[in-house]
C-alpha cells in the first residue's frame, strides 16, 4: 500500500468505530442536554417562554439572578451578578498570583516543593475546600478574622461567611487560593518552554529584569494567558460545591450563584422547570468561552 | 571600539573545566575565532566575554576596563546566537528596533532615530522587505541577517558570534563568508567569533586560537596555525583534510641521527629538522606531514614510505588517496590523472623536508614548523 497520496475514505471502518460512541454520545449527553432544554420551556398548556422570564424576574433575593433592590448595598445583587463579580475579583487575582508565583520559583532552591504545596489546592475535592474557606474565616479558628483582630479591624475580626457583607467576598478569596495552582501550573509549564537563549539575547541586548519580563516573557506566556483566564471564567460560571458547602448561599442569597440558585430550583422549590431554565441559561453563558477556547484549539 | 582581553579565565561545570586558564587578546578591530571541536569551551568562552557566564577565575577586560563584574547590559557588546534567538512575538522590524527602543532613554534617541537606524541597518542587510514579517516566516538565511542586523543596530564595541553560519546550507555559508567578513571590515568592530569549522575559520579570521579541551592550543594568523602549528593537535584539526601524523623514533649515530617511522628508515639529511631534533633532544616524535605535500610513486625510491592504497577519493579537480602504512592511515592529495587501485603498493614521498612538521611525542608541542 503505499502511503502517499489521498486517504480515500472507508465508510465501513468508519461505521465500526464511530457507532458505539455515537450512541454512547447520544444516550448520555446529547439526550440529556436536548430533554433539559425542552423541559425548560415546558409549561402548563405546551411550549412557553414563562419558565425564563420568571427565573430572570424572580424577585426573592435567595432565588434572583439579577436583585435591584440590593445594588448599592452590600449583597445580595443576584446570583448572575455575583458570578459576574466572582469573575471580575478571581480572575486577575488568581492570573496574576499564579504567573508571579511560577515566575519566582522557577529555578529557585526548594521552588518545586513550594509549588507542589500551592497545588494541593488544586487536587483537594471542592467540597473539602469549601468546608477549608469556611474555617479559614471563622472568627475563633479562622486564620483570616484572626490577622484583622492583630491588625485591630474590629470589622472584619468576624466570621465572614456568616455576614452579607463578607460572605461572597470570602468566598471568592478562598477560591483564589484553591484555584492558584491551577494557574501557577499552567504558567510553570509555559515558563519551562522559553527558551534561556530569549532571555540572555535580551540581557545581551541590554534589558533590564523588568524589561525582560514586560517585553520578552509576558507575551510569550500569551497562550498560557488564554488558557488560565478561560479556564478561570469557566470555573467561575460553573461554581457550586465550595458555596454549597461553605455557606449555601447565604446570609439571605448575599453570597448564592447560578448553579446554586439552579439547584434550589431543583431540590428545594422541586421545579424542575425553573431549575432548566436556570441550567440552559448557565450553560449558554459558559458556551461564550467555551466556543470561544475551541475555535482557538482548532485554529491551533 | 575596544579590544578584549581575557586572564588567565577559568570555568568550570561541576567536575568539568569547560574552560581552562584561558588568556586572550583580541584587538581592536579585529576578526578573532575561536576555533575547535565541539564541547572545547568556545560558547562558554564566549559567554564569559557577554557576561552571561561567571568565571570562576580571572579577568576579563574590554577596551582596558575590567568588566568581569559588569552585568551583559553594561558591557555594550552584542551577540549573535547560534539559533539567532530572534523573538518570535515581534516583527522582523521590533527586532532590530529592540535593543535601541529598551534604552531610548540612555542613548538619547528619537522614534524617528531609531526608525532611521533599523533602516539603515536592514537595507545594509538586505532585509528591507522583511521587515513586516515575523521570524517564523524567515528562511534560515534571512533569519541570520536579522540577527546580524539586531547585533549591528547598538553600535556595539564587541560583536560576539557563536556559529553564527552553521544552521546555512552549504551554499549560502559559503557567501555568507565573504559578506560577514565585507561587513565586519567595513564597520571595523571588533569581532569574535566561534565555529568548529577549521575551513570557516581559515578564510574569515585576521587570527585564530584554536582551542582543546577548555585550553588554548594557539593563537596566530590562518597562516601561522596552518604552516607552524604549535601542537600536534593544531596540525591534526586545520586543513582539509588535516596533516597527516606518523609516529617515529629517532636514534643519534654518531654524528648522524636516523629517523624510524612506519615503512621508513633513514638519515635525516634535512639540517633544520636534525637540529630540531637534536635540540630538544627527544626519541620520540610525530611527524606531520600535509596531504597536498606528499608525493605519491609507483617505485621505490630512497626516503620513501612504503605503504598501501587503501580507498580513493575522486573530488573532480584531484582526488585524496588513502595509504596504509604499516596500519597508519595517511591521506595524500594527487592530481587526477594519477591512476591508483586499491591493494596496489605505493610509495610516499615527502615533496620537500622543509614542509615537514615534527612535533615531541610527549608533550605534543611543536618541534618544527613548516616552511611554506
Ligand atoms: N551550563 C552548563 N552546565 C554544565 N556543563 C556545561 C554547561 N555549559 C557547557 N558545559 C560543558 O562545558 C564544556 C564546554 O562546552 P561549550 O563551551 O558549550 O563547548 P563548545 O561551544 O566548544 O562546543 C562541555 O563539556 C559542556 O558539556
Ligand atoms: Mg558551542
Amino acid at each position: 500500500m503505499p502511503v502517499a497520496g489521498p486517504r480515500r475514505v472507508r465508510w465501513g471502518v468508519l461505521a465500526v468505530f464511530l457507532t458505539p460512541a455515537l450512541i454512547l454520545l447520544t444516550a448520555f449527553v446529547i439526550a440529556p442536554i436536548l430533554g433539559t432544554v425542552a423541559i425548560s420551556f415546558e409549561c402548563k398548556h405546551g411550549f412557553c417562554l414563562k419558565n425564563y422570564v420568571d427565573v430572570i424576574t424572580q424577585q426573592s433575593p435567595d432565588l434572583a439572578l439579577i436583585y435591584p433592590p440590593g445594588f448599592g448595598g452590600p449583597p445580595p445583587w443576584g446570583a448572575l451578578i455575583h458570578n459576574i463579580v466572582w469573575i471580575l475579583i478571581h480572575v486577575p487575582l488568581t492570573t496574576m498570583l499564579g504567573l508571579i508565583i511560577a515566575y519566582l520559583l522557577k529555578d529557585t532552591l526548594g521552588g518545586s516543593f513550594i509549588k507542589s504545596i500551592i497545588f494541593i489546592g488544586m487536587v483537594i475535592p471542592m467540597v473539602v475546600g469549601g468546608l477549608i474557606i469556611r474555617f479559614m474565616f471563622d472568627k475563633y479558628v479562622g486564620i483570616v478574622p484572626k490577622i484583622f483582630q492583630f491588625l485591630g479591624v474590629k470589622s472584619l475580626a468576624i466570621t465572614w461567611t456568616s455576614y452579607p457583607q463578607t460572605a461572597l467576598i470570602a468566598l471568592i478569596l478562598g477560591s483564589v487560593w484553591l484555584w492558584t495552582g491551577f494557574s501557577m501550573t499552567i504558567y510553570a509549564a509555559a515558563l519551562e518552554t522559553i527558551p534561556r537563549d530569549y532571555i540572555e539575547a535580551a540581557k545581551v541586548d541590554g534589558a533590564s529584569e523588568r524589561q525582560i519580563f514586560f517585553k520578552i516573557i509576558l507575551p510569550l506566556l500569551k497562550p498560557a494567558t488564554l488558557v488560565v483566564v478561560l479556564m478561570t471564567i469557566l470555573w467561575d460560571l460553573k461554581i457550586f460545591d465550595i458555596v454549597f458547602v461553605a455557606t449555601l448561599g447565604g446570609p439571605g442569597g448575599a453570597s448564592t450563584v447560578m448553579a446554586l440558585v439552579m439547584y434550589m430550583y431543583f431540590a428545594r422549590e422541586l421545579d424542575f422547570a425553573k431549575a432548566a431554565a436556570v441550567a440552559v441559561l448557565l450553560a449558554l453563558l459558559t458556551l461564550i468561552p467555551g466556543v470561544y477556547m475551541a475555535r482557538r484549539a482548532v485554529k491551533g | 571600539m575596544a579590544d578584549v582581553r581575557l586572564e588567565n579565565v577559568v570555568k568550570r561545570f561541576g567536575k568539568v573545566v569547560a574552560v581552562d586558564h584561558v588568556n586572550l587578546h583580541v584587538k581592536d578591530g579585529e576578526f578573532f575565532i575561536l576555533l575547535g571541536p565541539s564541547g572545547c569551551g568556545k560558547t562558554t568562552t564566549l559567554r564569559i566575554i557577554a557576561g552571561l557566564e561567571y568565571p570562576d577565575e580571572g579577568r576579563v577586560y574590554i577596551g582596558g576596563k575590567d568588566v568581569t563584574d559588569l552585568e551583559p547590559m553594561d558591557r555594550d557588546v552584542a551577540m549573535v546566537f547560534q539559533n539567532y534567538a530572534l523573538y518570535p512575538h515581534m516583527t522582523v522590524y521590533e527586532n532590530i528596533a529592540f535593543p535601541l527602543k529598551i534604552r531610548r532613554k540612555k542613548l538619547g534617541l528619537t522614534k524617528e532615530e531609531i526608525d532611521e537606524r533599523v533602516h539603515e541597518v536592514a537595507k545594509m542587510l538586505h532585509i528591507e522587505e522583511l521587515l513586516d514579517r515575523k521570524p517564523g516566516q524567515l528562511s534560515g538565511g534571512q533569519q541570520q541577517r536579522v540577527a546580524l542586523a539586531r547585533a549591528l543596530v547598538r553600535r556595539p564595541k564587541v560583536w560576539l558570534m557563536d556559529e553564527p553560519l552553521s544552521n546555512l546550507d552549504a551554499l549560502l555559508r559559503v557567501v555568507m563568508r565573504a559578506e560577514l567578513k565585507k561587513l565586519q571590515k567595513q564597520l571595523g568592530i571588533t569581532t569574535i567569533y566561534v565555529t568548529h569549522d577549521q575551513a570557516e575559520a581559515m578564510s574569515m579570521a585576521d587570527r585564530i586560537a584554536v582551542m582543546n579541551k577548555g585550553r588554548i592550543m594557539q593563537v596566530g594568523t590562518p597562516h601561522e596555525v596552518y604552516y607552524k602549528p604549535a601542537h600536534v593537535f593544531v596540525a591534526t584539526f586545520i586543513g582539509n583534510p588535516p596533516a597527516n601524523i606518523l609516529e617515529c623514533r629517532v636514534t643519534q649515530d654518531g654524528d648522524k641521527i636516523i629517523l624510524e617511522c612506519p615503512g621508513h628508515r633513514e638519515e635525516i639529511r634535512d639540517p633544520e629538522l636534525a637540529d630540531a631534533v637534536r635540540r630538544a633532544g627527544v626519541r620520540e616524535i610525530y611527524l606531520g606531514m600535509r596531504p597536498e605535500h606528499i608525493k605519491i610513486l609507483k617505485h621505490p625510491e630512497p626516503g620513501t614510505f612504503k605503504g598501501k592504497v587503501y580507498v580513493v577519493e575522486p573530488l573532480g579537480s584531484e582526488q585524496i588517496v588513502d595509504v596504509t602504512i604499516d596500519g597508519t592511515v595517511v591521506k595524500v592529495k594527487a592530481p587526477p590523472t594519477l591512476s591508483l587501485q586499491p591493494g596496489e603498493t605505493v610509495y610516499l614521498k615527502p615533496e620537500d623536508w622543509k614542509k615537514v612538521m615534527v612535533f615531541d611525542k610527549k608533550t605534543g608541542k611543536a618541534l618544527k614548523g613548516a616552511t611554506p
